[in-house]
C-alpha cells in the first residue's frame, strides 16, 4: 500500500482525496445551511401572513357578531397549507376549530423557532381586539412536509457531491494514468539502458507535450550514447590493430636488426678473410710454380690454392648476405622471363621426381633487380625447398604474381610500404619448421641439416639480395606441413 | 720494362705481390702506405700503381685522386678485400669496400680488383691497363 501511495497516480488520488474530505463536508453544510434558513423563512412568513389575514377575518366577524363566521375562519386555517391547530382564546373561554383532531392544548406562550420542541409543530400567537376584549387567535402549523422536503434537498446535495467527487477521482486517475503510463514507459526504457540494451529506439506514445519533450532529450541521450559507445570501441579496436601491428613491426623490425648487424659482422670477417686468403693464394702459386708440374707436391699445392677458392666463393656469400658486394647495377626488368629462364636451369639441376610446378603471370610490372641475383634467389630457395622434401612425396610450386600492398599489411614490415608489388612465391611441402627456426633461418650458417649436407648460406644469400632490392621477405611454416617464402620486390616506377 | 708500385699496408700482399709482378716480369716498388707511395712515386715515377683501398694514414681513395693530380699518365689499379672496413656492429651504414672501390673509381682509378684474385686475373688486368 506504501508502495503504491509513492507513485504519481498514488499521489494524486491521495491529495484529491484529502481536498475533498476537507472541501465537501464544508460545502455541504454551507449548502445545507443556506437552503435550511430560506426554506425556514419562507415557512415562516407564509405561516405569519396567513396569521395576520385570519386574524384580521376573525376581527371582523368579532365586530359584527357572527361566531359562525369566526368557526368558519378556524376552520379554514386547518385547510388552508400545513394547519394542525386553530384557537381563539377568550379571557373566559377557549373556541377551537372543530376540525382539529387533538384536544391537546399546546404548550405554548409566544412565537416559536421553526423546528423547535421536536414537536414537528410551529406555534404563533396574533393577537385578536374586539371591542374592549382582548383575545389571542393561536394557530399551528405542520413542520414535517417541510422537514422531509429539506432532507430531501440535503440528500440530493450529498448525492451530488459524492458524484463529483467519484468523477474528480476518475478524472484525476486518467490524468495520472497520462502521466504515468509515458512515465513508466521511460522508466523502462532508461533502465534498459543502464542495464546497457542501447540499441533500441526510444519514442513515447504520448499526447503530452513534456513527456514527448522528455522522451525525445533522453532519445537524444540515448543516440548520444550509443555514438559515443561506438568510437570509443572503434577506438580501443583500432588502438588494439595498432599496437598490434606495432608489435609485429617490432619483431620484424628487430629481426632485421639482427640480421643487419650479422651482416656488418659477416662483412667485416669477410673482409679480413679475403686480405688473408690473397697472400695464401698467390704465395701457393709462386711456391707451386718452382716444382715439377708433376711432383706430389705441386700437386698439393694445387689443392690448397683450390681451398683457398672454396673459401673466397665463401666468403663471396657472406658478403652476398651483408649486401657489401655490391657489383651490377639494379635495372628495370619484366622479372617473368628471369624467373621462367631460371626454372629451366633448376629443372636441370634437381632430380627427375622432384614435381616443380609453376604459376607465372605474365602481367607482372617490371622491377629495379639484379637479375643474375634473381636467378639466385630462386636457386637458392628451391634447393631450400627440395631439401624440405628430403625424399617425402611433395611437391614445390613456384609462383610470380602482381599484389597490391594495403597499410595494414605493410605496416607489419619493416621494408614494406603500401603500394605495386611483384611477389615471387616459393612453396613446399616438406618438413616445415618451428617458430625458433623460422627466427635464425636467414642468419648465415644456420642450418638444420647435418654437418656437411649444407653451408647454412643459401637463404642469408637470399635474404642479402631481397634487402639490396628493397624488398621484403614474408616466410610463413607449419611443421609437419610446409613452408611458404613471398619474396615482395617493389614494381619499378613507370618513367 | 714497365715499372709499377704497390702500395698495401698488410705486409705479406705487398710481398707476394711484389714476387708475383717480378717473375712476370716488372720492375716492382712497395709502399705501406698512401704518403709513401706517393713519395716514391714521385722519386722514381711509375706506369702503374696498384693500391689497396683501405688503409691507415691516407686512404686508397684519398692516394688515387692525388696520383691523379699530378700524373695524368699513370695507371691506377685498386685492390681490395670485399666486405666491411671493420665489424661494426649495429652500425647499419659500415662503409663497405664496394663503396671505397666505386669511389675509388670516381677519383680516377682505371681499374678495380677484389680480393682474393688469381694470380692470372692480376696479370691480366695490367696488361689490358698498361696496353691501353
Amino acid at each position: 500500500m506504501a508502495g503504491r501511495m509513492n507513485t504519481v497516480g498514488g499521489r494524486l488520488v491521495l491529495m484529491l482525496l484529502l481536498i475533498h474530505a476537507v472541501l465537501m463536508p464544508a460545502l455541504f453544510i454551507a449548502l445545507a445551511t443556506v437552503i435550511d434558513r430560506s426554506t425556514m423563512n419562507a415557512f415562516v412568513d407564509d405561516a405569519r401572513i396567513e396569521g395576520r389575514i385570519i386574524g384580521d377575518g376573525v376581527e371582523n366577524a368579532l365586530e359584527s357578531g357572527d361566531s359562525g363566521a369566526v368557526e368558519q375562519l378556524l376552520d379554514s386555517a386547518m385547510l388552508s397549507g400545513h394547519g394542525v391547530y386553530a384557537a381563539l382564546q377568550f379571557q373566559d373561554r377557549l373556541v377551537t376549530s372543530s376540525m382539529m383532531t387533538s384536544e391537546d392544548v399546546p404548550r405554548f406562550e409566544e412565537d416559536f423557532d421553526f423546528g423547535e420542541h421536536g414537536d414537528n409543530t410551529y406555534y404563533m400567537s396574533v393577537p385578536v381586539s374586539h371591542g374592549d376584549e382582548f383575545a389571542i387567535l393561536r394557530l399551528g402549523f405542520d413542520e414535517l412536509p417541510t422537514q422531509q422536503n429539506l432532507a430531501a434537498v440535503r440528500q440530493t446535495i450529498i448525492l451530488i457531491l459524492v458524484a463529483y467527487t467519484v468523477l474528480a477521482l476518475v478524472a484525476t486517475g486518467y490524468m495520472a494514468s497520462l502521466v504515468v503510463r509515458p512515465l513508466k514507459w521511460l522508466g523502462r526504457a532508461s533502465h534498459a539502458i543502464s542495464r546497457g540494451e542501447v540499441d533500441k529506439e526510444l519514442k513515447a506514445n504520448s499526447e503530452l507535450r513534456e513527456i514527448r519533450e522528455l522522451s525525445a532529450d533522453l532519445e537524444t541521450m540515448r543516440s548520444n550514447l550509443v555514438g559515443m559507445n561506438a568510437r570509443l570501441q572503434k577506438e580501443i579496436a583500432e588502438r588494439e590493430q595498432a599496437e598490434a601491428e606495432r608489435r609485429t613491426l617490432e619483431r620484424h623490425l628487430r629481426h632485421a636488426q639482427r640480421l643487419e648487424s650479422l651482416g656488418t659482422l659477416a662483412g667485416g670477417v669477410a673482409h679480413e678473410f679475403n686480405n688473408v686468403l690473397q697472400p695464401i693464394l698467390l704465395y701457393t702459386d709462386l711456391a707451386r710454380e718452382e716444382l715439377p708440374k708433376d711432383s706430389e707436391t705441386a700437386d698439393n699445392l694445387g689443392k690448397v690454392m683450390d681451398l683457398a677458392r672454396r673459401a673466397k666463393k665463401l666468403s663471396n656469400q657472406i658478403l652476398a648476405f651483408g649486401r657489401q658486394d655490391i657489383e651490377a647495377e639494379l635495372e628495370v626488368a619484366e622479372l617473368s622471363p628471369i624467373i621462367v629462364n631460371a626454372l629451366t636451369m633448376i629443372r636441370a639441376l634437381l632430380p627427375a621426381s622432384v614435381d616443380l610446378r609453376a604459376e607465372i603471370s605474365n602481367d607482372v610490372g617490371a622491377v629495379r633487380c639484379d637479375e643474375a641475383q634473381i636467378k639466385q634467389l630462386l636457386v637458392n630457395l628451391c634447393n631450400n625447398a627440395y631439401q624440405a622434401l628430403s625424399g617425402r612425396d611433395g611437391y614445390i610450386n613456384v609462383s610470380l604474381k602482381e599484389v597490391i600492398v594495403p597499410e595494414v599489411f605493410a605496416a607489419k614490415y619493416p621494408k614494406l610500404r603500401a603500394g605495386e608489388y611483384a611477389v615471387l612465391e616459393v612453396s613446399d611441402t616438406g618438413h616445415g619448421m618451428d617458430r625458433d627456426t623460422m627466427e635464425r633461418v636467414f642468419e648465415p650458417f644456420f642450418t638444420t641439416q647435418q654437418v656437411g649436407e649444407g653451408t647454412g648460406l643459401g637463404l642469408s644469400v637470399v635474404h642479402g639480395i631481397v634487402m639490396r632490392h628493397d624488398g621484403e621477405i614474408v616466410l610463413s611454416s607449419e611443421p609437419g606441413k610446409g613452408t611458404h617464402f613471398r619474396i615482395y620486390l617493389p614494381l619499378a616506377d613507370d618513367e | 720494362m714497365a715499372k709499377i708500385i704497390v702500395i698495401d699496408d698488410e705486409e705479406d700482399v705487398r710481398d707476394v705481390l711484389k714476387q708475383v709482378l717480378q717473375r712476370a716480369g716488372y720492375d716492382v716498388s712497395v709502399a705501406s702506405g698512401g704518403k709513401e707511395g706517393i713519395e716514391l712515386l714521385q722519386k722514381e715515377g711509375a706506369d702503374l700503381v696498384i693500391t689497396d683501398v683501405i688503409m691507415p694514414g691516407i686512404d686508397g681513395v684519398t692516394t688515387v685522386k692525388k696520383i691523379r693530380e699530378k700524373f695524368r699518365n699513370t695507371r691506377i689499379l685498386v685492390i681490395s678485400g670485399g666486405g666491411n672496413v671493420a665489424p661494426r656492429s649495429y652500425e647499419p651504414d659500415a662503409i663497405s669496400t664496394t663503396a671505397f672501390l666505386s669511389s675509388a673509381k670516381n677519383a680516377g682509378a682505371d681499374g678495380t680488383l677484389t680480393k682474393p684474385f688469381d694470380r692470372q686475373e692480376l696479370i691480366d688486368v695490367i696488361k689490358e691497363l698498361l696496353d691501353d
